[in-house]
């Protein structure tokens, strides 16, 4: 019975790990011996070991390019979980129209990054752009992001959180509408004001889902690569490259696969040591629960 | 306790204002430009009144066929790698939501571990692979990729949507001797239906909008929608924004309907996706 049961599941898991296999698996496994060699195309590799891992590590345009992703990553990220929470607040204190308006805010959510580029550049267009034009307007100063690298990281930071608010957004305000109302009810009947409710009741039961939803940012915001590559390009001089832009430089315009793979394992690794950070946190709140 | 309620009322409408301001106001723009007559697009202040015009579409019609034939790219990939990835993410959750052992637990694990490798990382081996064999350029090749990168969330959602299904149904279905298939097709596939449409939803938006594999596997042949945009973007200097706009409506315009449509799905399939995944 149990091998005739097994024979009848094999064929159906099957496709899934035969294409996981083939197309992420084994495929990142040879990366690993393309990061300890020195090859490019048409020719055949060398054994250098660690050298491509010294080479990238310490290539100032690496560092660059690290710098700015952790910089997208920590601002980016963490500004796109207060608002998205705060949004998720705002729809749990009961609104009008609710379907439309969580439909509304779901909308970026179909947006393909090289349109979203094509918006927020004639957005941030200087001589026409509307943002650009109401700045003004405002007195306010305007981001003259073709020429100023810190500008332009500001609009891919924008553009980034835009994209992803719709993620974030409903990880927690589906979160918050799994809190039990009489929490709040037995919160308010001793007394406790609302900001002191948020603080005891809302904060703790939400930590988990706040912890998901950084963790996917996180891991998602540190692969970025299409905003920034249809938006600067990585320029001006490689000032607003990131980890994963550089990887393709290095793989598809300098033909240095050997670096490029190490980057890409450092890329894996960064996030395998998020992942593990993340499971930590997720015990250590079981355990608090269970006390 | 009266003015504060009208305080609060009023702070909340001044937040969703701005809330909905922020989520549509950078679509409708570039829609309502794309109809806009070709000197108004640049107007300085913006016009929100005008005579709309087709002109742009007309000379994205005329100008750009190679647009058109990326849409027909799109559509195929986005079909194959969607009836690809749902088809073997039910398969499989069907039998992680009924069997248990060792073997069965690892490999969840497993899924959920590829998930963190990034998409840019396998481009590199298999960017000579699939040249090597001959299919750079082909539909098919996206398909694959987009499939893959989608069958470990789908398996793992499809577990959750499929656990929610009485084992009694396919106990009973086993008595009148029915085998896996039929139990997959004639109960689990019908009573599933929300979760196959959740996996559907994330495939579609991805395939259809997706940059990077396209960037790197296609060249003129196999080249989707969104690829097509970013070389209107890239011709920046003689950049036509009417044309890019009127474009970019027409890439836009049935995957945003398409989620309006299936909301609830992408907000279970989100929800699902996040807590188990």
């Amino acid at each position: 019975m149990r091998t005739r049961s097994l024979a009848q599941s094999l064929p159906l898991i099957a496709p899934v790990h035969i294409l996981i296999l083939s197309v992420i698996v084994v495929p990142s496994i040879f990366v690993i011996w393309l990061s300890l060699t020195k090859s490019s195309f048409g020719q055949a590799p060398t054994w250098v070991g660690l050298e491509n891992y010294v080479r990238v590590l310490g290539d100032p345009a690496f560092r660059g390019a690290l710098w700015n992703t952790v910089v997208i990553v920590v601002f980016a990220v963490h500004i796109e979980l207060a608002v998205g929470l705060a949004v998720a607040l705002l729809f749990a204190s009961g609104l009008p129209l609710r379907r439309f308006l969580l439909v509304a805010v779901l909308a970026p959510y179909a947006v393909s990054e090289v349109i979203a580029v094509v918006m927020w550049r004639f957005l941030f267009d200087p001589d026409a752009g509307p943002v650009m034009l109401a700045l003004q307007a405002l007195g306010l100063p305007i981001l003259d992001w073709s020429f100023e690298p810190t500008h332009a990281m500001i609009l891919i930071a924008l553009l980034t959180i835009w994209l992803h608010l719709p993620f974030t957004f409903i990880i927690l305000y589906a979160a918050r509408l799994a809190i039990p109302g009489d929490l709040y009810e037995a919160a308010r009947i001793d007394g406790a004001t609302p900001l002191q409710a948020f603080r005891r009741v809302t904060l703790p039961l939400l930590g988990p889902a706040i912890v998901v939803a950084l963790l996917f940012r996180y891991i998602f915001a540190f692969r970025i690569f299409s905003e920034v590559w249809l938006l600067t390009g990585g320029g001006p001089a490689r000032s607003t490259e990131v980890v994963a832009v550089y990887l393709y430089q290095e793989a598809f315009s300098y033909n240095a696969f050997g670096p490029a793979a190490a980057t890409a394992w450092i890329m894996v690794a960064a996030s395998l040591l998020l992942a593990a950070g993340y499971v930590l946190l997720l015990r250590r709140q079981v355990a608090g629960n269970a006390h | 306790m009266r003015t504060s309620r009208l305080l609060i009322g009023a702070g909340k409408a001044v937040a969703v204002t701005a809330l909905l301001f922020w989520s549509l106001f950078p679509i409708v723009f570039i829609v309502m430009s794309s109809l806009k007559p070709g000197q108004e697009i640049f107007a300085v202040p913006p016009v929100y009144v005008f005579t709309p015009t087709f002109e742009h579409y007309a000379a994205l019609w005329s100008r750009w066929g190679v647009f058109f034939d990326g849409l027909l790219n799109s559509t195929i990939v986005t079909a194959g790698a969607t009836a690809l990835a749902v088809i073997a993410s039910t398969c499989a959750g069907y039998i992680y939501s009924r069997g248990s052992g060792r073997f069965l637990n690892a490999s969840v694990m497993f899924l959920i571990i590829v998930r963190l490798i990034p998409p840019i990382v396998v481009t590199l081996p298999l960017f000579p692979i699939v040249n090597a064999m001959g299919l750079n350029d082909t539909h098919i090749v996206l398909m694959v990729l987009y499939a893959t990168f989608f069958v470990s969330l789908g398996t793992v959602l499809m577990r959750t949507f499929i656990d929610q299904i009485p084992r009694e149904l396919d106990e009973a279905a086993e008595i009148d001797g029915a085998g896996r298939l039929t139990i997959l097709r004639r109960v689990i596939v019908p009573l599933a239906a929300p979760g196959i449409l959740a996996v559907a939803v994330f495939v579609v938006v991805f395939a259809w909008n997706e940059f990077l594999f396209a960037f790197i596997f296609t060249a003129t042949r196999a080249k989707t929608a969104p690829l097509v945009i970013s070389e209107m973007i890239g011709s920046i200097d003689g950049v036509d924004w009417g044309v890019l706009f009127a474009a970019s409506t027409v890439q836009l315009a049935p995957v945003l309907l398409f989620v309006v449509l299936m909301n609830r799905y992408l907000v279970a399939g989100l929800t699902a996706g996040a807590t188990k995944g």
